[in-house]
């Protein structure tokens, strides 16, 4: 039986604004076990970003809480979630916030350095990556001068440099045609199964949720799950503008 | 939609004239908004923009305003400026009627020099009664010494010019010469006290008569009818005041000899009688008998310093060639060397001044890049209202408003900073107390020059809209730029082509200034108008070279610290530093036999050794020698280099241990780096460096050089000539005196110039004085005393004198025309000289020392006494260790009221104390200026470092989301800009100091009025040390806003941040 490595509870999340208060997450909760595949299929603007976020320990949740192995990371000092994120997680933008000063073996050897190895431990280490994402022949070169694909192949790399328990991917294949997605997809997937590692990763093409062992849909602020982690049992609701599993109603 | 669509799609109906007014409202609210929503960048354009200007605006209004008060309070100063004297006496009115019909003539008085006898038992001459007739001698030798007749100088004067003659004299009772009232001078009033055995007081009455005639003792007049006293005889005159000769630079001085110098004094032992008591036959009579009647010409200030105080000397001159060229007969005498030195220091004062020229230019240097910063912040303004169809003209319009706004605003503050400036600076004055008096003055005297205020505008207003129009049109019509340019390197060629060239042209500039310049100081033998004006103009170049300089110097540290690391690695992970071996194997660093064999120069007649068998050997030898030399020289340099090389590892390691990847990475970026600052930290610390040390150098050497015009431990001036044996005895019983020296002083001719010759006791003047390596040019201070002392008819002569008159030392030349001594003397030439200490430098005319002579040359006292001359007016004394030289000096006035004990001023009416006065000294001007390039440098470390890391927030919102710890990032941004500014202060300062070096090569004339001693560079540490940390502070602050952003702000907010 697998074992329960993330755990959300009542999860909410309001954005307050001069003009409005917007609440993307009306009090959800979700497990995620160790080595679980997981999907977050929602529309644009529909909290997928922001539950990311929070189990990264990027953002603060309104209310409810996310407990790590157990233990609430909101109650956490700054330098615990820095320690969590450089050493638990590897986190894939949808921007791919690559540093643009950088190469690409230099943003790769940047979580590495972080986690104070020495340059050339990690020089070697992000070769390997480079190879193993197949950019070797890339690695001098700057983000200006890569595809998106190949950014995005840079912030997996970037992504798994310390050998984190969880990988989360916001819209990995948000910014890439079918085919350069389907490799992505197929990458990071491997790696996952690899390295048994968690992979969560959100979406707003139910294509791209087919690999996944768990497909979490976000309707009204709520994660949902039905237990059919299926792609073909996901369709779109046209009238409400949403994802839903077949047969369910909203 | 928003205001901006509304702006660029704006479709409004109407009639055409109300478009364009709707329009016109639009753009001007639109602008109106854009400088509000940029408050911070608007405040720091307008801040920089203020600052230029109100500092130029501010020395105009300085310049114009300050003069016109100078020149008042000093022609008021004055009691005149002129006298005239003709031998044709029967024209005299004539010439009184011309000048007073002189538009530049504001007064004109009558003074006859002339002799008061004092007869206490009326001794009057009775024609009647011939014989005996009273026959006159000396005081001491008269016919009735229980009741003699005294005689003194005396000046006949018109009532109203004591006013003016007052200015000069300290006065005990009252300043009046009303009919039947005298002024008696001090030492006149001692005289009579012994000759009446009554204490002489204001309100004493003395009898009195003026002389019509002065005798002519050489043919035998001693008979009081030689006098022609008859028509008024002896009166009873009531002594008004008792008064003291105070003055220096007065025309009664010049007229009838005034303190210790001169005609030996006259005025202090002399009388001033009522002109308005003399009848008019009285008067004619002196005429008739030769008393030349003198008129003492004031001149209208105000019309006098019109065109300037520089045009000052001209205008009294062309009052001169007035008279003379109308009256041929007339002598005019005017005080042209001290309004010529007023008018020398007020241009020094003034010129000095473009010292600021580096703040200023500072100043708009930190407009213009003000300007870039606010601009490049806005380029997604300028892309949002291009996407939007805003022509480029509209845009362009746009940031011209705002222009037009912000200068507009700069402007009025300016002028009104620039008169507030020019206003409080001057009140702070050289004491550094606020004038509430002369602040008030200045807004009295207030004078704008609205053609300079224009012109600086222009200037200042002209570089800020350049930089906004031609940065704004770069981003707005890229197309442009890029099809001029092609590539991004051939515009960095160009760029780097230009400033090439504009430099090569600079240096070309300079060295043809710097060339004018030393050839005029070459042929120059004082710091005069042209001096001054070629060192202001040199310097004007010079600023730019040193833009110039730092900019390729900036160039060269960039590149530096871009391979740093480079070499760090190259050092350490190849172990590779210097080892013995390899300092055996690279050639260039060892020094063979070979290498120097073939530099002749190092090696003297090797040739000559190599031709015989021992040659050879001692050859082999020297071979043998060399190698082992180098040998272990390269040995032991190796351990020291490594041992060097490993403990850099060692503080490298301790200090970045795993930040160096992120600060040598951010170092290289060639966006978003803290290289922007190099430049303009380089030349901020290179300025700020060589003020504080041109500064430091100026306060040293104007120390060093009161302490060499002081002359020795103790300086006594006396205000008459005294004994000299007498006082030296008298002084050196003075518990706590180790010696002392008197000067004997004489006045003698050498060709046609007039020497003070002084008579000392060479010896002990090279004892007691303070000697320096340049007073002789040729030899030191013990050869040429110990010279002077071993022969008896030696002299000391000035090197101007020497070489005008082709006399060299051992040299036999002659001294001739001793006043009241023989007619020459024959000496050896035994030294020359440049300066003595105590006397100042010995060719032309030292204005901060007490003489008025421009020549004098030092001889063996005994020549002097020789001759009968035992008196003078000058000691100096060696005190002995832990004496108290103020207890000392009390003792010594107790000696002599008239002796003057280490006068804090040698010359106390030194013009240029007193123009200080209004215009702070230089080292005030270069001490403000150092503060404000501070505040400068401060500002922009401040703003530039903010605008670049607040660019990176980003970037460093990714390090925390990937694990980074704000610390660290804290700690690596705080290593980054210390590496900037330390690397600026280390090659910032050695160009200070070669700035100053350079600089200090011709802007003397700027700095000090004469160079007596040589002026060597001088380092303010504790200046550098408050410069280093203020600026390591500001770069601090700087940090501080990104930072604190960082911590009010989640990671996801700075993610998303628009940077």
């Amino acid at each position: 039986m697998s074992k329960k490595i993330i755990s959300v509870e009542n999860l909410t999340k309001t954005f307050v604004s001069k003009a409005e208060e917007l609440t993307v997450l009306q009090g959800t909760s979700f497990n995620i076990n160790r080595g679980d595949v997981i999907c977050l299929l929602g529309i644009s603007g529909s909290g997928k970003t922001t539950t990311l976020n929070i189990i990264a320990g990027l953002d603060e949740p309104t209310s409810g809480r996310v407990l790590y192995g157990g233990s609430n990371i909101g109650e956490w000092t700054l330098n615990q979630l820095y320690d969590f994120r450089l050493q638990e997680m590897g986190i894939i933008f949808q921007e791919f916030y690559l540093l643009e000063h950088l190469t690409a073996l230099e943003n790769i050897m940047v979580p590495m350095i972080l986690a104070e190895k020495t340059e050339d431990e990690a020089q070697e280490r992000a070769l390997e990556l480079l190879t193993q994402v197949g950019l070797r022949k890339k690695a001098i070169n700057h983000p200006e001068e890569l595809s998106s694909g190949e950014k995005q192949r840079v912030c997996i790399a970037r992504a798994i440099a310390n050998y984190p328990s969880i990988l989360i991917a916001d819209e990995p294949t948000g910014t890439l045609d079918s085919k350069a997605g389907d490799e992505i997809i197929n990458l990071l997937l491997g790696i996952a199964q690899q390295r048994q590692m968690t992979f969560i990763y959100t979406t707003h093409d139910p294509y791209v949720t087919k690999l996944a062992k768990r497909i979490f849909l976000i309707q009204n602020g709520l994660v949902v799950e039905n237990g059919q982690s299926s792609f073909d049992n996901i369709e779109f609701d046209e009238k409400n503008f949403k994802y839903k599993f077949k047969g369910d109603k909203i | 939609m928003n205001e901006k669509d509304d702006f660029v799609s704006s479709d409004a109906g109407g009639s055409f004239y109300s478009r364009v007014f709707y329009g016109f409202l639009f753009n001007l609210r639109l602008i109106w908004k854009n400088i509000k929503n940029k408050k911070r960048s608007t405040i720091i354009i307008i801040i920089g923009l203020v600052f230029s200007m109100s500092i130029l605006f501010t020395s105009s209004i300085w310049t114009n305003t300050s003069q016109k008060i100078i020149a008042d309070d000093y022609i008021e100063t004055l009691d005149y400026e002129m006298f005239i004297s003709t031998f044709l006496i029967n024209r005299m009115d004539e010439v009184y009627e011309f000048v007073f019909y002189d538009p530049l003539v504001k007064q004109a008085d009558w003074i006859f020099p002339t002799v008061a006898l004092f007869n206490y038992e009326d001794k009057v001459y009775d024609p009647e009664d011939d014989d005996p007739p009273y026959r006159w001698y000396p005081e001491e030798n008269q016919d009735n010494m229980t009741n003699p007749l005294s005689l003194s100088s005396a000046f006949v004067v018109s009532s109203r010019s004591i006013d003016r003659i007052k200015l000069n004299l300290e006065i005990e009772g009252n300043a009046t010469l009303n009919s039947g009232e005298i002024l008696v001078s001090y030492t006149q009033a001692k005289q009579l006290e012994k000759v009446y055995n009554e204490t002489i007081s204001p309100g004493y009455v003395l009898n009195v008569a003026i002389t019509r005639r002065i005798p002519n003792t050489d043919e035998g007049e001693h008979t009081m009818q030689y006098f022609d006293i008859e028509e008024t005889s002896y009166e009873n005159y009531t002594i008004s005041g008792i008064y003291n000769y105070v003055g220096h630079n007065s025309i009664v001085e010049r007229l009838v000899g005034g303190g210790s110098e001169g005609a030996g004094g006259i005025i202090l032992d002399s009388i001033l009688f009522p002109a308005e008591d003399m009848t008019g036959v009285d008067l004619f009579v002196m005429d008739s008998n030769g008393i030349l009647p003198r008129l003492l010409i004031k001149t209208n200030a105000q019309l006098l310093r019109e065109g300037g105080i520089t045009q000052m000397p001209d205008n009294l001159l062309a009052l001169k060639e007035r008279i003379e060229i109308r009256f041929f007969h007339s002598f005019c005498y005017i005080i042209s060397q001290e309004i010529q030195t007023m008018a020398d220091e007020y241009r020094r004062s003034f010129s000095a001044t473009s010292l600021f020229l580096p703040t200023i230019a500072s100043a708009i240097f930190l407009t213009v890049l003000s300007t870039q910063i606010t601009i490049k912040r806005r380029r997604e303004e300028i892309a949002f209202l291009r996407s939007r169809g805003a022509s480029s003209g509209q845009i362009v319009g746009l940031f011209f408003g705002e222009f037009i706004l912000i200068s507009s605003v700069s402007l009025v503050l300016s002028i009104g900073f620039g008169i507030l400036i020019a206003a409080l600076v001057p009140s702070f004055g050289h004491d550094g107390f606020f004038s509430t008096t002369l602040f008030l003055r200045y807004f009295q005297y207030l004078e704008i020059s609205p053609y300079e205020i224009e012109i600086f505008s222009v200037l200042v207003l002209g570089v800020y809209l350049g930089v906004t129009l031609i940065n704004v049109i770069s981003y707005v019509r890229k197309d442009i730029q890029e099809s001029f340019l092609i590539t991004r390197k051939g515009q960095q060629i160009v760029g780097l082509s230009m400033k090439l060239a504009a430099f090569a042209l600079t240096i070309a500039g300079f060295i043809f200034l710097y060339l004018d310049y030393v050839s005029l100081a070459g042929e120059s033998y004082t710091f005069g108008f042209n001096l001054i004006s070629a060192s202001s103009k040199t310097l004007y170049v010079f600023i730019g070279v040193v833009f110039f300089g730092c900019y390729f110097a900036s160039l060269g540290v960039n590149y530096i610290l871009k391979s740093i690391e480079g070499i760090f690695k190259r050092i350490f992970r190849r172990k590779s530093y210097v080892t013995f071996r390899n300092i055996k194997g690279t050639r260039k660093s060892y020094i063979t036999f070979l290498d120097i064999e073939k530099t002749r120069k190092s090696y003297v007649a090797l040739q000559d050794i190599k031709r015989t068998r021992q040659g050879l050997f001692v050859l082999a030898f020297f071979d043998f020698f060399i190698r082992m030399v180098a040998f272990y020289a390269c040995y032991f340099a190796s351990l020291g280099v490594n041992y060097i090389l490993k403990s850099i590892e060692k503080i490298y390691n301790r200090t970045f241990r795993g930040k160096s990847f992120f600060i040598f990475r951010n170092i290289k970026r060639t966006r978003k780096s803290l290289a922007d600052l190099t430049f303009f930290l380089v030349l901020m610390v290179c300025l700020l460096s060589s003020s504080i040390m041109i500064r430091s150098t100026t306060i040293h050497n104007l120390e060093a050089e009161d302490v060499y015009r002081k002359g020795a431990d103790i300086r006594i001036q006396s205000i008459l000539p005294v004994n000299i044996s007498e006082y030296e005895e008298k002084i050196s019983s003075i518990p706590g005196i180790e010696k002392t020296l008197g000067f004997y002083s004489i006045v003698a001719s050498i060709g046609y110039q007039n020497v003070e010759v002084f008579g000392i006791n060479a010896p002990d003047y090279l004892d007691i004085g303070r000697w320096i390596d340049e007073s002789f040019p040729e030899t030191n201070a013990d050869n040429a005393l110990t010279d002077l002392g071993a022969n008896q008819t030696g002299i000391i002569l000035s090197k101007y004198i020497a070489e005008r008159l082709g006399f060299s030392v051992g040299k036999t030349m002659f001294v001739t025309d001793f006043r009241g001594g023989p007619f020459y003397m024959r000496f050896n030439v035994s030294a020359v000289i440049e300066s003595a200490p105590g006397l100042g430098i010995a060719h032309g005319h030292d204005p901060k020392m007490n003489r008025i002579t421009n020549e004098w040359v030092l001889v063996n006292k005994e020549l002097i006494t020789g001759l009968g001359v035992e008196n003078g007016t000058l000691f100096l004394a060696d005190v002995s260790d832990g004496a108290d030289v103020e207890v000392i000096a009390e003792q010594i006035r107790v000696l002599n009221p008239l002796f003057n004990v280490n006068p804090e001023k040698i010359n106390p009416d030194y013009i240029g104390y007193f123009i200080t006065g209004y215009i702070p000294p230089i080292t005030v001007v270069l001490l403000i200026g150092a503060i404000f390039v501070n505040i400068i440098a401060i500002v922009y470390v401040v703003i530039s470092t903010e605008f670049i890391l607040e660019q990176r927030r980003r970037e460093y919102a990714v390090l925390m989301a990937l694990g980074g710890r704000q610390s660290n990032i804290r700690k690596q941004l705080i290593y980054e800009i210390s590496i900037f500014i330390l690397a600026t202060i280390i090659v910032g300062i050695p160009l200070g100091i070669i700035t100053t070096l350079m600089g200090m090569s011709f802007l003397k004339p700027l700095l000090i009025s004469q160079e007596v001693v040589v002026m060597t560079l001088h380092i303010d540490v504790v200046s550098l040390l408050i410069m280093i940390v203020t600026l390591i502070i500001a770069a601090v602050l700087g940090i501080i806003s990104p930072i604190r952003k960082q911590m009010k702000h989640d990671i996801v907010h700075e993610l998303r941040a628009i940077v």
